[in-house]
Parts: C-alpha cells; structure tokens; sequence
C-alpha cells in the first residue's frame, strides 16, 4: 500500500524570538504546515548537537533550530553558538552520508509570522522531497 | 636521542618536583613520575602514549607539584588545548619536547611532528595527509552513508577512544547519557554515538590518532576528526593545538570569532 510520505519535523524555537513570532502567526490565521512540531528552548543556544542527534534519532525527518536574529538574542550572545554549531553540525551530518539539509538553522524574530510561515514551509517542502529519514539511518 | 632525553631530564629534576615519561615496564611500557635520584635509564620514549592525561590528574591531585613532561608534539598540542580549559596549569609544567621520526610522521599523518619547545632532535618531514580523507570525501552522501555504517557497526562501545584522548575530560560524559545514548544497545545506532564524540573533538582534536590506534574495531575515527579539524579551519581560523592564547571559538562570541566561511544555509 503506497501512502504518501507526510516530514515529521521538529522544531526547536527560542522563547523570545520565534516562539512569539509563530504565536503571531497563530493568532493571525496564517496557515503553517501541520507537519512542524514546536519545542520550546529559552534559547536556541541551549540546542546541543545531542539534542538534535537524538530528535533524528527518535523518527524526525528534518529538525529546524529557530532563535533570535544575530544582535537580538535575550542572552546576548547566546544565538552566536548556535550560528557556530549548527554549520558544523550539518557538516558533520554530511560527512557519515546524511543530508545536511535535514538540519536547518533560522533566525525569526516576535515581529516575523509571516517569515516563520515561509521558513516552516520551505523546510516541510524540502524534506517531503527528501523523502523519510529512515531510508538513509536504517534501510 | 633517548640519552640526550634522559641527559636533559635528569639535569631538569634538579629544580622540579618531577618528570612524567615512560619506563620499562614487565611487558612494555607505563607512564611513570620520575623522581630526583631514579634510574633513568629505563626512561623510554616509544611507543606514543597520552601522556598529559598523567599530567592532568597529577596537577589537580597535588596543587603545588612542579612538573616536567617529555612529549611529543602531539602531547604538546593537547597540553595547549588541556590548559585552555583548565586541565593543566601551564605556571607548574616545563615541557622536555622532542621530535618524532620521520617515520612515526608518516605512519602518523603528522602535520606538525615536533614540538613547538623542542629540546631534543631535529624536526624531521611533516607526514602526507591521511589519503582516506580525501578519498571518502570524494564519496556521494550515499556511498559515505555505506561505508560509515560498516565502519560503526562494528562498535563494541569500549568507550577506548573516549578513555585514552587526552581531551575527553569531562565529568559527565553525553556518551553515557541515557538521554542521548540508548544503554545496553549494541552496535549504538547510527549515528548518534559516533558523532556526539565528533561534535566534541571539533576545536579540541589535535589529531594524535590515539583513539584510532586504540579502537579495538578498527574504526577509522581520525578520518571524521580531520574533517571537524578541517572545517574548524575553515569556518573559523581554527587550529586546535597550535596557540595557547586563541581561546577555542565555540564559546566565544561571533565578535571575538567570527565565522569565516558561508555558514551554508
């Protein structure tokens, strides 16, 4: 039986920034793909690479790191690790023969529905494309 | 060499508290604290051995002990990255370096064979690159995806690698955490074990391949660890090892290290 293949994607989002900007987009009936599940970090800083690792290996198909834009962030400086991290991450990811691009980092701000609408979107039409993750980890 | 080592290090237990090297041990060799007044004919150099890990517990077991170390460059290289992060506490070590051979920098891949305090020897040829780096970086996802399952499947999580690095330190280990890591799951699933330690190693890896010369399944680790050391490079002028006073870039602000290359996405 063919059923079509619907991403499981998780989305980490920091308290500050994206988790108020898709509150907005709620609020303001923009339709986002149901596909996207949001965790809630108070920083997108406090996403380790164990945590990403594990989301995959709990069944995601994609994972979205989502924080404040560079110079908003509430702790500072805590989203200038993330943008350290994650590159190195979806190298890495790369490197063992799993597609980076299962793995992405945005900055979406209080004040951007609308782009956490466009970044959901594109990330859950990309990995539908992709295809389901378990194809590439257990085969 | 080795008795212009043992030369230089009895001359240096005039003034320190003591010289972490090997010694001839029944079956080979062992770290050993050298003293004033030892023989130091059984000092030995070979085979490579992680000596600042000795060095490590020894200076936060007695706060006031002077020490001397005989390495390596790559014992140097950890030392640097040790002390950064508080391991080792450079005021109390004076470092006896001496330069490998050339045929220990090939065998080794060596870039940098020697030490940067170099008091015995002469610094023999840096080692070609590791050829499998380029060869599995060639590869497509599909096939390096192919080649890695082999190679992790074979895991026995020994936790060797993790255990004989001198940069792997902390307290709470992830590779133990039951959060991140299923217990009692054999081979640990790809590819989470495996990469937590290389996310790790990146800024810390000073590529003294122990883990690889340990792995009892013969898993090529440097391979992946070369291409975090690659990448850390690239994207932020980062060379693990080689300055004690570039503090590692992942904890710093993209103000005081800034990302060098497109982040790629």
């Amino acid at each position: 039986m063919d059923v079509e293949f619907e991403p499981r994607i998780v989305a980490f989002m920091c308290n500050w920034c994206t988790y108020a900007g898709a509150d907005n987009a709620g609020v303001a009936r923009m339709q986002s793909p149901a596909n996207v599940l949001p965790i809630r970090v108070m920083c997108s800083g406090r996403v380790s690479p164990e945590m990403v690792l594990r989301t995959f290996r709990a069944g995601a198909d994609g994972v979205l790191v989502m924080g404040c834009h560079i110079g908003d962030c509430h702790y500072s400086s805590g989203n200038h690790r993330t943008a350290k991290r994650i590159p190195l991450l979806r190298n890495l990811l790369g490197y063992v023969g799993i597609n980076p691009d299962r793995l992405r980092l945005a900055w979406v701000s209080a004040a951007e529905a609308p782009r956490f609408v466009q970044v959901t979107t594109e990330f859950t039409d990309k990995i539908r494309e992709l295809g389901p993750l378990s194809q590439e980890v257990t085969e | 060499m080795i008795e212009e080592i043992r030369h230089v290090v009895a001359e240096r237990l005039n003034d320190l508290d003591g010289v972490v090297a090997l010694r001839k041990a029944a079956d080979g060799v062992a770290p050993h604290l050298f003293r004033q007044g030892d023989d130091l004919s059984e000092l030995e150099i070979t085979p490579r051995y992680p000596l600042m890990t000795v060095v490590s517990k020894l200076h936060k077991t007695f706060p006031d002990v002077r020490l001397g170390v005989v390495a390596r460059g790559c014992d140097e290289r950890a030392y640097v990255e040790m002390a950064k992060r508080e391991q080792i506490d450079p005021d109390r070590l004076t470092i006896i370096g001496f330069a490998c051979t050339a045929e220990e920098a090939q065998e080794c891949y060596c870039a940098a064979p020697y030490p940067q305090q170099l008091v015995v020897g002469t610094p023999p040829l840096p080692g070609p690159a590791n050829p499998l780096v380029a060869r599995y970086d060639a590869m497509s996802l599909d096939e390096r995806r192919a080649f890695w399952k082999g190679q992790f499947v074979k895991c026995i999580k020994c936790y060797g690698c993790r255990n004989i690095c001198p940069e792997c330190f902390c307290e709470a280990c992830a590779m133990e955490d039951a959060a991140w890591v299923e217990p009692g799951v054999l081979a640990p699933p790809f590819p989470v074990f495996h990469l937590i330690r290389a996310m790790h190693m990146a800024s810390r890896c000073v590529a003294c391949r122990q883990c690889e010369l340990t792995c009892s399944a013969h898993i090529p680790l440097t391979v992946l660890y070369d291409l975090m050391r690659r990448d850390m490079e690239t994207l932020l002028g980062y060379v693990p090892g080689a300055d004690i006073a570039v503090q590692p870039p992942l904890s710093l602000t993209l103000t005081d290290a800034p990302l060098r290359a497109s982040a790629g996405h």
